[in-house]
Order: C-alpha cells, then structure tokens, then sequence
C-alpha cells in the first residue's frame, strides 16, 4: 500500500471541513448583524471611556472555528496611567 | 523599488487565483515581502486559497472608506511571515471600489511591500480594470484553450490602453503564465500547443504550469501549492516563473508525460 | 460566394468624413462657459450652422450634467453633432452618438471683428488642413476588442490581428501576420482596395460594401497568405505563394 497516498487521500474530508465552518459563518452573516462586529465597537468603547487610545494602534485578530471562535483584541494603551488604572 | 503585478486573464477559471497565492508564496520564500491583493469584491477566493478564511477581519473596501487603516486589514500568513494578504469584501460589490481609494492602497503598499501582487478578477469590468489600473507588470495567465486565449488578447489589449502607465506613454510589462496545460492532450492535437498559444498572443512566456491534482489537494488544505508541495511538477513551474520575475534566465521547462520524481519512486516501491 | 449588402440605393452604407470644430470644455465649466461667450461676443454666430463636436476628455460629467452643457451651448446657438471623450454615454439615447477617433488639424482663433463697433465680422473660412498622410502603420498586434480606423487611406499592420478585432480602411489593408477578426477595406467607397495578409483565417472581409464571412471562405486557402479584392461585385480571395 503506497503510504504517501493514503496520508494524502485527507485533502477531501479537510476541504469540507472547512466550507462547513466557514459557510456556516457566512449564512449567518447575512441574516444578522455581525456579532463579532458589535462585539469589537462595544469593547473599544468600553476602553475609550476609560482609557484613551489611537485608533490605528488597535489589532483585532479572529478564529471562527466550528464550536468555538476566537475574538483577539489588542490595544496598545499609552504608559502613565499605571495609577489612574490601580486607583 | 516595490513592483505591482496584475495577475489578469479575462476568463473566468483559468487559475488566477492559485497563480497569484503560488507565486506570492514563491517570492515570500525566497525573502521578499509580498502582498497579495484580492480584488474580486463579493466573490473573494484568495483568503480560502491560502487558508486564511476564518481570520478576516477587515477587507479592501473597509479601508477604500476608511473603516480600517491598513495594517488591521493585512492578515500576516502562519506559515510564511513574509506574507500578507489583503482580502476583498465578501458582502459589498465592485462599486464600492473607487479610482481614489485603490491610488492610496496601492501607493501606502508600495512603501511597505517588495511585491505587491493583485489579483484580478475574471471580465473586463471594474473590478479588473481596477486591478490592473497601477500595475507595473501583468501576468496573463492562459489555458491552452480558443476562449481563454481569445480573453487573454482582449485583456492585453486593455492593459495597453487602461492602465496608468499606458496613459503615461509607458508599457506594462507584460508576461505570459500558461497554465493547465496537459502533455499528453497537446501530443495528441487535441489542445492548443504552446506554440500556437504564443503564436496568437505574441507575449513572452513567464512559465508552463502542467494540469496537476496538486493544484486541487493544495486548495483543499488551504496552502499555495508551492508550500504544500514544493517539488511536485506545477510548485517547480511555479518556483521557475517567480525566479523568472525576478529576471534570472532559466530554460524553459515543456511539461511531458513522464511521471514526476516522488511518483516515480513510490511506483516502483508498490510494485 | 460573397453577399451583396447594397443592391438598391437606398441601401447604400458607406463611411464619409467630416471636418468638425472641437470644443474641449475645461472644468470649471461655468468659467469655461464665461471664455467662450467672450469669444463669441468677438465673433457672433459663427458656429450658427457649423457642425461642432464636444470633447470631454477634460471633465467628469454625469449623463445629466452633459444634457444640460448642451442645452446651455444650443440657447448659444451652437449645435453639437457628437461627442468624444466621454465613457460613460453609450447607450443613452437621449445624448449626440459618441463620436471615436477624432483626429485633430491644427486650431485656429475665432476671427475678430474688423472694428471696434459691434458691427457683423467678417467671417474667414477656416485655413485648408495641411496634407494628411495616407497611410496608418500599427507597429504591434491589434488586439482582440480593439478597432481600427482609417478612412483616409491604407492601413499597415505589422503584427497580426486578433479574433474580435475590426480594421476599417478607406484604402487598401496590409497585415504582416495573421488576419483573424474583421477587415473592411474601400470602407469610404473604393472598390479598387484590396486586402492582403500573411495568413488568412477572418471572421470578415469586406471590400467597397461587399463581404464574405468565415463560412464561406475556402477551406484550402485558410492559414495562408492571400490577397481578397473585389471582382463584379463578388469578394474574391486566392493565395499568393
């Protein structure tokens, strides 16, 4: 049995997989508002009424995974403020 | 000094697509920093070629109207960290792309990127001529086949006409990447040759890229096939068309029928 | 076998050039329009019945916007017959046709009044153009989509011509390659020009108001070079080897 060819024959079930996963994410896309979306304008207002920041020094990374996504945000937020964050 | 390519065909399926994420891949392996750039507005395929489609965020069109700056809309490749992606809008149309908005991504890109590679999509509409509006060189990409040649002398024609440099009295350098091209349908004269091709499009060759399963599974997995297979016949077509783009000399390779060099070996063994 | 387009007169479709004045508004279009009435003031009604084309490559105007230009040069007395220039028209019925490949003579100035007082000008007859050429040479392929037109005279392509490309020539059309789309030659009324290529393999060719298309052209004469003229009102075609 040619070895290589039974751990290649896997391109099919993990093409699935993906379209499953990601299609799901499209149909509900269109339907609703994007929650991750809302989710990202919510938290950055959040921030913004305590904590200035630039806009542009926001990275925002996201994994929409089958069960589970993953909404990564990362505000680079200006030192000196140490103390009005403990206080 | 940053090169725009306009990777273009003017017919659809040709695989623009996978050339475009191959050959990014290929340039970004060999050290330059490349983008690649998604221009098909509502129909994106370049973030599922390269795997990258649960992670978009931000697309072309978000920072065209200023949604997004650029670096929050550039998804960085896991496997490759020369290369980033710039996605089109999966929800917009091509409408929403403006002649100013592109000017200042293409001219922001330049300053960051080595290689700034747009694919088009297929037609001559807005979106492809967008595409190919900044290019500083295009690969045409072309099946051996009446319709797609027919399509790719129309877009040549375009490229000497809509693009910045044209109107500047400048030419696009123009390159000719053939692809699908099946050895064994050319023998028999059932396809066009390469000669034929070359023949009725007059445009020097980049590369011969053969009709492969690699060029499927690879899409499958979301990798370019240059990473998810380097030695395999398409990924050295590839490799040979990305040195070529950089100006090396390398002989010309025709696909034939012969069986590759993996194949080869694996053959004999399950005998 | 070539089909006879124009038996009847009345039928009669050829191509004829005209010498127009071109109009080349420059934005801002109300100050453009405040030069011109000056212009005029110096030279009244010289336009009235003289054919005039607008050229629009200067501006960005909405189909709207052109409607209304026009109207503002009519209520000058001044009519345009077409309009260059502008992509996004076609199809608009209610717009002049869209005037392609124009090709300039040099400008003139508007003649000037022979004295102070608003008396009627003195209107001078436009100088003769210089000689044109008579030939156009396309030193690369003409690619498919792209037309070529040439009324005044021969036109030379060295490179072939790609399906879905047109020429169309007053005189006669040379192609140093392969001919693969439309040629139409005599398009001005000559039936004397005649078409010759390095290899013929039309969707087209038509000479004087005359053509014959792919069908029924000989299979034995295709991919070879040919000459096609025009005989009694039949297009023949046979190979030069």
């Amino acid at each position: 049995m040619n070895l290589f060819k039974l751990l290649r024959r896997g391109s099919a079930p993990v093409a699935r997989e993906r379209l499953q996963i990601l299609l799901a994410h499209e149909r509900n896309a269109r339907g609703q508002p994007d929650l991750l979306g809302i989710l990202r304008e919510e938290i950055l207002a959040v921030i913004s009424r305590h904590v200035p920041f630039e806009p542009e020094k926001v990275q925002i990374k996201l994994d929409r995974g089958k069960s589970v996504s993953t909404l990564e945000v990362d505000i680079e937020i200006p030192n000196g403020l140490g103390t009005a964050l403990a206080g | 000094m940053a090169q725009v390519l306009v990777v273009t065909s003017g017919k659809g399926g040709v695989g623009k697509t996978t050339s475009t994420a191959a050959l990014g891949a290929a340039l970004a392996r060999g050290g330059d920093k490349v983008v690649v750039v998604d221009f098909d507005v509502g129909l994106r395929n370049l973030d599922l070629v390269l795997g990258a489609e649960r992670r978009v965020v931000f697309d072309l069109i978000n920072v065209i109207h200023g949604v997004a700056k650029l670096p929050q809309a550039l998804i960085r490749d896991k496997r490759l960290e020369n290369l980033f992606l710039l996605p089109a809008s999966q929800t917009r149309d091509k409408d929403a792309l403006t002649d100013d908005g592109v000017a200042n991504v293409i001219a922001e890109l330049r300053r960051k990127f080595d290689w700034i590679i747009c694919d088009s999509p297929a037609g001559i509409e807005r979106g492809a001529t967008l595409a190919m509006r900044h290019a500083d060189a295009a690969i045409i990409v072309t099946n051996p086949e009446v319709s797609s040649v027919r399509d790719s002398d129309r877009i040549i024609g375009l490229l000497d006409s809509k693009t910045a440099k044209a109107e500047r009295g400048e030419r696009v350098e123009k390159h000719l990447l053939i692809t699908r091209y099946h050895p064994g349908r050319a023998a028999r004269g059932e396809m066009l040759s390469i000669d034929d091709v070359l023949e009725i499009l007059s445009t020097p060759l980049l590369g011969i890229i053969p009709e492969s399963e690699e060029v499927l599974r690879a899409s499958n997995v979301g990798t370019p096939v240059t990473l998810n297979n380097a030695l395999s016949a398409p990924a050295r077509a590839y490799f040979d068309a990305a040195r070529r783009l950089k100006g090396e000399e390398i002989p010309m390779l025709v696909p034939s029928e012969s069986r590759g060099i993996f194949n080869k070996l694996f053959g004999r063994k399950a005998a | 076998m070539s089909s006879v387009v124009c038996q009847r007169q009345s039928l009669m479709f050829r191509a004829r050039s005209y010498m127009a004045f071109a109009f080349t508004p420059q934005p801002p279009i109300v100050d453009w329009l405040k030069d011109l009435d000056a212009a005029l003031e110096r030279s009244k009604g010289f336009f009235a019945d003289r054919p005039v084309a607008l050229d629009l490559s200067a501006v960005q105007l909405s189909p709207s916007a052109i409607t209304h230009l026009i109207a503002n040069l009519e209520e000058r007395n001044i009519r345009v017959l077409g309009i260059e220039g502008s992509a996004g028209i076609e199809g608009q019925a209610r717009l002049p046709p869209l005037l392609r490949n124009g090709r300039g003579t040099q400008s003139f100035e508007l003649p000037k009044p022979s004295s102070a007082a608003a008396a009627p000008a003195v209107v001078n007859p436009p100088p003769p153009p210089k000689p044109q050429p008579t030939s156009l040479l396309i030193e690369e392929p003409v690619r498919s989509g792209q037309s070529v037109v040439f009324i005044e005279g021969d036109i030379t392509v060295l490179g072939s011509v790609g399906s879905g490309a047109e020429i169309v020539a007053g005189g006669s059309i040379h192609v140093y390659g392969a001919l693969r789309g439309r040629a139409i030659a005599g398009a001005a009324g000559n039936p004397r020009a005649r078409i010759f290529c390095h290899r013929v393999e039309a969707e087209l060719l038509a000479i004087d108001c005359y053509y014959k298309t792919v069908d029924d052209i000989d299979d034995s004469l295709r991919r070879r070079p040919a000459q096609i003229w025009l005989e009694g009102g039949t297009v023949k075609i046979s190979a030069m080897n």
